[in-house]
């Protein structure tokens, strides 16, 4: 064989295009990082296999320790004690982290964990330590997930035999594709290559539609058309899906999902068993991590309880004479959680309205990860979905997992003799995205949850007489203020001189389908058919660090010298 | 303002429409659905016909079979399932293919776009029967039928179409 060719790839591009040199398709694995589990599939020539560790975990727990010179993580690493994740040395819940600047609040939440996360509200990353031998050492969620993945990639190889590159990974659907640069970026960092990155429920939407269609034994493409709403939440956050399925292939019809989960649960217990206990861990002393360690523990564990008895007796010794001798029911439980749990019914309740569905409408109601244990969030799901009915055909922990697994293998054109992987996800995008005109306004262009691969173009025009220049600031989100949604990058485009409104600025968007975005952009002057000028391709996103202050930087410089309005639309 | 908003009648033909001619790399593109409308009266339509796109007969197709159609050419064009020296070519008929399902899934797309259809067909009977009654009636017809059309889309547009009204539906709800 001869030798691949090598490429450089865009610097803005950390995912390359997919490599079409190979005779033999390497099949990709799919990979679950969740905020606190962690699990690897694969496709193995006729179905999918959860691959297990050493100590035969299928399951693994997502966490770093640097407890020595060299970090290990919880792949390989075995630990004496539940305790040893919370003692400071150990960095979890990256997923919540990563991607995120210190004004999030998200982040704000993550500094009463045991390791230090310092935050300075000023739109930067934020700062986060372990604890080694009495000295914050200091790392990044990049640095600890990738650290998880070359773990995860070891482990993989020495099962499979074969040296793994591909991936296909599950996400939230809330995740903003800065945050999935920042993954990307892990991803090479541990030396792979992702194939795709693929939202959580979009891959229990693709084990979905193989059930079905192996239930079934329908023809390719044929059968009618059922919907379903998948609910998905784990440690870290919350999605939810609205999917049409037939034949093998699922429409996704829409997405939601935010930055909420177990771990908000586990933090209003803990508030709730020990009412000071923020204040008091944001010391990050020694006594006060080991007492958080104790605490965080219990309340696990009573949640865990919670979910098959009424009540639950809570004895816990923090140490330094604080005592914790308490009661908890059912219902106290529900009410510390309540914003969690209204939040959780109103993304339900926006995805159905988004792929206009109603209740009635819904064939089957699937419910995955971690909390879908919890009795409240079973009752809440069926409620709004009217149904007493939960798919539980599938694995709650494992269905993401499986997923990503057969995407890797569709993905990477593997065929199976018995059209067992006949499969297709038609993904849509989670949010909307579009640029600043019309004053200090998001103008979306393409709207979310329209299906991908997408292209979609709006019309805008000048707001001054001569304008010479059009700064084009790309948006991605679905809040009203335009501040509030994320800034994904910005460009400049020459005009040439000509009244106001005259010059058509149009500004396309494209979205293939590895969900790579490309913003471009041309001016055209009336009477003239062709660009004035050479295009703008520019590959989103393009800022970096410090997003937070760019626009704002932006519109101090130019204040609206370089604005656009919406050319409405002609009949 | 008023300035831009006039300037938008006189030409605002999406050009992204169509191939970029200074980069070889981007697909031939493809006619999205609000461009489509724009250039509803081009040529390009000849070559787009969304029934043609999923293989289906313009007069007796039901909207199970539309769907089937789809899902089954999509499990031959989506580029997930196709050769990545394929992706260009795949992703522009996917999205071809889509913007078909779009269209004729939704009934009052569908008949909105089989009468644009319709009225070209006519159209085309009636040059080459001119002169004859029944073509002029025809015509008569059919202008009249684009005039109501017009005044109902220019209504539909003073309050904005479905999708903006209830996006400041959901607007006012948050």
């Amino acid at each position: 064989m001869a030798e691949p060719a090598y490429t450089v790839t865009s610097d803005s591009e950390t995912n390359g295009e997919e490599k079409s040199s190979s005779a033999f398709p390497e099949t990709a694995i799919g990979i679950d990082i969740g905020t606190s589990q962690c699990s690897i599939a694969v496709w193995n020539g006729s179905q999918v296999e959860l691959l297990k560790n050493t100590r035969n975990q299928k399951i693994m727990r997502s966490y770093v320790t640097f407890k020595d010179e060299t970090p290990s993580g919880g792949v390989s690493n075995q630990l004496s004690h539940e305790h040893e994740i919370f003692s400071g040395a150990a960095i979890f819940n990256m997923k919540r982290l990563i991607g995120r600047v210190d004004t999030d609040p998200v982040v704000h939440a993550s500094k009463s964990l045991p390791f230090l996360v310092q935050t300075l509200d000023i739109g930067v990353r934020p700062f986060i330590a372990a604890l080694v031998n009495n000295v914050w050492r200091s790392t990044t969620p990049e640095e600890v997930l990738a650290i998880f993945l070359v773990e995860l990639r070891a482990m993989a190889e020495v099962r499979l035999k074969r040296p793994i590159r591909n991936v296909v990974l599950t996400l939230p659907v809330s995740f903003s594709r800065f945050q999935l640069t920042r993954i990307e970026r892990c991803c090479a960092m541990a030396g792979l290559h992702v194939l795709r990155l693929m939202p959580e429920p979009t891959a229990v939407a693709l084990l979905y539609a193989q059930q079905q269609q192996q239930t079934v034994h329908e023809n390719m493409g044929s059968g009618s058309e059922q919907i379903a709403l998948i609910f998905n939440m784990g440690a870290g956050y919350c999605d939810v899906a609205v999917t049409a399925t037939a034949g093998g292939v699922s429409q996704i019809k829409s997405l939601s999902g935010s930055a909420i989960g177990g771990e908000d649960i586990l933090q209003n217990m803990m508030r709730h068993l020990l009412p000071n206990s923020e204040s008091l861990f944001l010391k990050h002393g020694i006594s006060e991590i080991k007492s958080m360690a104790l605490l965080r523990v219990a309340a696990q564990d009573a949640i865990h309880k919670l979910s098959s008895q009424p009540s639950v007796q809570v004895d816990v010794d923090l140490g330094n004479g604080s005592k914790i001798c308490k009661v908890v029911d059912r219902e106290e439980f529900e009410e510390v959680n309540q914003k969690v749990f209204e939040k959780c019914e109103s993304l339900i309740i926006q995805c159905m309205q988004d792929a206009k569905v109603e209740a009635e409408d819904l064939s089957d109601v699937i419910l995955v990860g971690g909390c879908s244990y919890i009795p409240k969030i079973r009752n809440l799901v069926m409620g709004i979905c009217k149904t007493q009915d939960i798919s539980m055909g599938m694995n709650p922990l494992e269905a993401a997992v499986c997923g990503a697994a057969l995407e890797g293998a569709v993905a990477s054109g593997i065929s199976d003799p018995f059209g067992n992987l006949d499969l297709l996800t038609i993904q849509a995008t989670p949010m909307s995205i579009g640029i600043q005109a019309d004053g200090k306004t998001f103008v979306p262009i393409i709207q979310r949850n329209t299906t991908i691969p997408a292209r979609k173009e709006l019309v805008f025009t000048t707001v001054h007489d001569n304008q010479t220049e059009a700064l084009i600031v790309v948006y991605e989100g679905d809040e009203k203020k335009l501040e509030e949604n994320n800034l994904l990058g910005y460009f400049k485009i020459g005009i040439p001189p000509a009244p106001k409104g005259i010059p058509e600025i149009n500004v396309c968007m494209d979205i293939d389908a590895s969900n790579v975005l490309r913003v471009l952009a041309g001016v055209i002057m009336p009477g003239t058919p062709h660009p004035v000028t050479p295009l703008m391709e520019v590959r989103m996103p393009t800022i970096d660090d410090g997003h937070g202050w760019c626009a704002e930087a932006l519109h101090r410089a130019y204040g609206s010298t370089r604005d656009l309005v919406t050319v409405q639309k002609k009949i | 303002m008023d300035m831009s908003l006039s300037s938008s009648l006189l030409n605002s033909k999406p050009f992204f429409s169509r191939p970029l001619a200074n980069n070889s790399r981007r697909p031939p593109a493809f006619i999205s659905i609000t461009s489509c409308k724009a250039t509803s009266m081009g040529s390009e339509k000849e070559t787009t016909n969304f029934y043609k796109v999923l293989s289906l007969s313009p007069h007796n197709a039901c909207d199970e079979e539309i769907k089937r159609a789809y899902r089954t050419m999509a499990l031959r064009y989506h580029p997930d399932v196709c050769h990545p020296s394929m992706k260009e070519e795949s992703t522009r008929k996917f999205v071809q293919l889509h913007a078909a399902y779009k269209t004729l899934s939704d009934p009052v797309a569908r008949e909105e776009y089989d009468f644009q259809l319709g009225l070209n067909s006519s159209g085309r009977k009636s040059k080459m029967s001119f002169g004859d009654e029944g073509g002029m009636r025809n015509r008569w017809q059919d202008q009249i039928f684009e005039l109501k059309r017009k005044s109902n889309r220019r209504k539909a547009q003073k309050d904005g179409s479905w999708g903006s009204r209830m996006r400041s539906q959901n607007r006012q709800k948050n």
